[in-house]
């Protein structure tokens, strides 16, 4: 089977509120890419380890999750593994439930790294018990969703321009720009 | 001055989840030792009170990610014993094989991500990517496998959705099992490097055994992971999996948020070890040659050897795998719908998960809505065992220097290949 060059990721748990919003959005973004050739949207839940054996042959991989990031809750930034480092207290060696920036540490020792990674954090509001996202997340979610098919789209753009031979380098249309880094959205 | 050992291990590594251990010693006489799970519960059980039966299998496939297919099918065992259905043979065996894509992918996992790093020296499997590139490599392949098994027979690399009370939603193609089998296949002579790199770090295993009870399915005739009643290593009598609590008889201590179970005595143990030590004359040729090869007998009581124990069960599970599609493919795979009319009852369901048996139960009402549900997870019926092996060990090592009995304390918890938290998962990151 082809591998589809560009690679959505939901991550997260579902059963604890706020924590699945990655899950919420790949269910929710699956449908609407269901028919594109180059993009896979993927539900991985919390089987970190399964990433690695995912990654590899992609272009891009685009990865939703909830992030504790210092933002007021419902915040959702964009950012690059080397744009954070992780802060957590718990076990970070871990690669149970995987540690995702651990993970993807690993995927580019091991050569499976995609040349493009892409986060998108969102700021809980609660991760207690719960079926359904805070009233935040849950007013937010159209916004988020723009901001993943936006994401997911400009490289569809940039994928087929190069496919095409139509170099879009010196471009001002920010649909071509993919350099943008840890900016808030 | 008197010698003074003080050691906090919080939130000890490359296990799953939050779990500290605390040895205080002062000149050689060990003042306490103590085993500790200080995360808070996760209340799973009332979350799915007041859903619908068809619903419950969805929810509880949520709650861990490496165990995901063990709680489904406990799940929908339970559900089917709440409401007398009968499955299929199809069923059970594609169920199965499932499992044993789990087993697979879980205990490689262990094997070669968590424990092999105490073996070889390092601190996690990151240098094993330089030193010993064709090991990862193997690693990889064998974890990929159990991955492809739960997606083509579960529907997904996680979190199944092809399982439901009364049989499948979805069923695999024969192509898929004849993918999976030429895979299977090709696992057996990785298995054996694996078998040979572990053999060659054997002696880091450490010495240490004390005597307890294993707890695990039995079933005639088989190395069951799937049917059977609760077996124990002190007793021939068994018990159905509907009297569970009678079994795992669960309580709570100061020391963890987590609940601890002891049977016949003041803790027992469940998983690989367990299993091998009941059923172990069951093994298939290449799984028993493995045990053979490690000199493993059904009375050894040594936790650390748990590890090579899982690298044994991994070899079965590819070879009962093989033999499981053989049959489905010879017979076909027939479409079938399950059935199902809702009705009021209570049922239990057990299966083994990687790190021991799970017991799932669940009450429902005329409507099918659940009234009342409980859990009972292989890492909480450890956790008493993993503190008396911990008692038992640490007077025996306090007079190496601390950081060799952190060193012995902290394998000894990953032994168990214990999964706490079985959920969370967020990031915590600043920007730099």
């Amino acid at each position: 089977m082809t591998v589809r060059p560009i690679v959505l990721i939901g991550l997260g748990n579902s059963l604890l509120g706020d924590e699945g919003i990655g899950v919420s959005l790949v269910q929710a973004l699956s449908a609407e890419f269901a028919h594109h050739s180059d993009v896979e949207c993927i539900d991985l839940g919390i089987a970190g380890m399964a990433l690695l054996h995912i990654l590899d042959g992609r272009r891009k991989v685009v990865l939703l999750d909830c992030a504790l990031m210092g933002e007021q809750p419902g915040a959702c930034r964009r950012f690059t593994p080397k744009d954070v480092r992780d802060i957590s207290t718990s076990s970070r060696c871990s690669l149970h439930d995987g540690n995702l920036l651990d993970l993807l540490a690993l995927a580019g020792e091991i050569g499976g790294l995609p040349p493009e990674v892409v986060i998108f954090g969102i700021q809980p509001e609660s991760i207690n018990a719960s079926l359904t996202l805070s009233p935040t997340l849950q007013h937010k979610f159209d916004e988020y969703m723009t901001k993943v098919r936006n994401e997911v789209r400009r490289t569809m753009v940039s994928t087929a321009a190069a496919n095409d031979d139509l170099s879009c380098e010196g471009s001002d249309n920010p649909m071509n720009r993919n350099d943008v880094t840890a900016q808030p959205c | 001055m008197p010698e003074l050992i003080d050691i906090h291990v919080h939130h000890i590594t490359r296990v799953e989840g939050h779990g500290n251990i605390t040895i205080r010693a002062t000149d050689g006489k060990v003042e306490q030792v103590e085993w500790q799970v200080p995360e808070a519960p996760r209340f799973f059980e009332a979350m799915v009170r007041g859903r619908r039966w068809e619903d419950i299998q969805t929810i509880v496939s949520r709650i861990c990610g490496i165990c995901s297919v063990a709680h489904s099918l406990a799940a929908v065992k339970a559900i089917e014993d709440a409401m007398d259905l009968v499955v299929s043979s199809q069923t059970e065996q594609l169920r199965m094989l499932a499992l044993y894509g789990e087993f697979i992918e879980s205990h490689v996992l262990h094997i070669g991500y968590l424990a092999a790093p105490d073996l070889l020296g390092v601190k996690s499997v990151l240098p094993l990517i330089a030193s010993q590139p064709e090991l990862v490599k193997v690693i990889m392949r064998l974890h990929r496998l159990g991955n492809s098994m739960m997606e083509v027979l579960a529907g997904r690399r996680t979190h199944p959705v092809c399982f439901c009370p009364g049989g499948f939603s979805h069923l695999p193609k024969p192509a898929d099992l004849h993918t999976l089998r030429a895979q299977l296949t090709a696992a057996l002579p990785d298995l054996q490097v694996l078998a040979d790199a572990v053999y060659g770090v054997k002696e880091m295993l450490p010495d240490f055994e004390r005597d307890t009870e294993y707890v695990a399915l039995v079933d005639r005739g088989t190395y069951t992971f799937y049917h059977g009643n609760i077996g124990s290593s002190d007793t021939t009598n068994t018990v159905a999996v509907q009297k569970f609590k009678q079994v795992a008889n669960e309580y709570v201590v100061p020391q963890s948020t987590a609940k601890w179970a002891k049977w016949h005595r003041e803790s027992y143990m469940v998983g690989a070890l367990a299993r091998f030590h009941l059923n172990a004359e069951h093994l298939y040729p290449v799984s028993a040659e493995l045990a053979r090869y490690f000199g493993l007998t059904r009375t050894c009581f040594n936790p650390y050897m748990n590890t090579v124990v899982q690298l044994v069960e991994t070899a079965h599970a590819v070879e009962h795998s093989l033999e499981l599609i053989d049959v489905l493919l010879t017979s076909g795979i027939t479409p079938e719908r399950p059935h199902v009319i809702a009705k009021a009852g209570w049922g239990a369901g057990a299966v083994e998960a990687p790190r021991g048996i799970l017991f799932h139960s669940y009450a429902f009402d005329d409507n099918g809505i659940c009234t009342g549900a409980n859990m009972t997870i292989p890492t909480n019926q450890n956790h008493a065992n993993m503190q008396q092996d911990l008692e038992k060990l640490v007077p025996s090592i306090i007079s190496k220097p601390e950081a060799e009995v952190r060193q012995l304390a902290e394998m000894l918890i990953r032994a168990y290949d214990p999964c706490i938290s079985c959920s969370t998962h967020y990031l915590n990151v600043e920007f730099v």
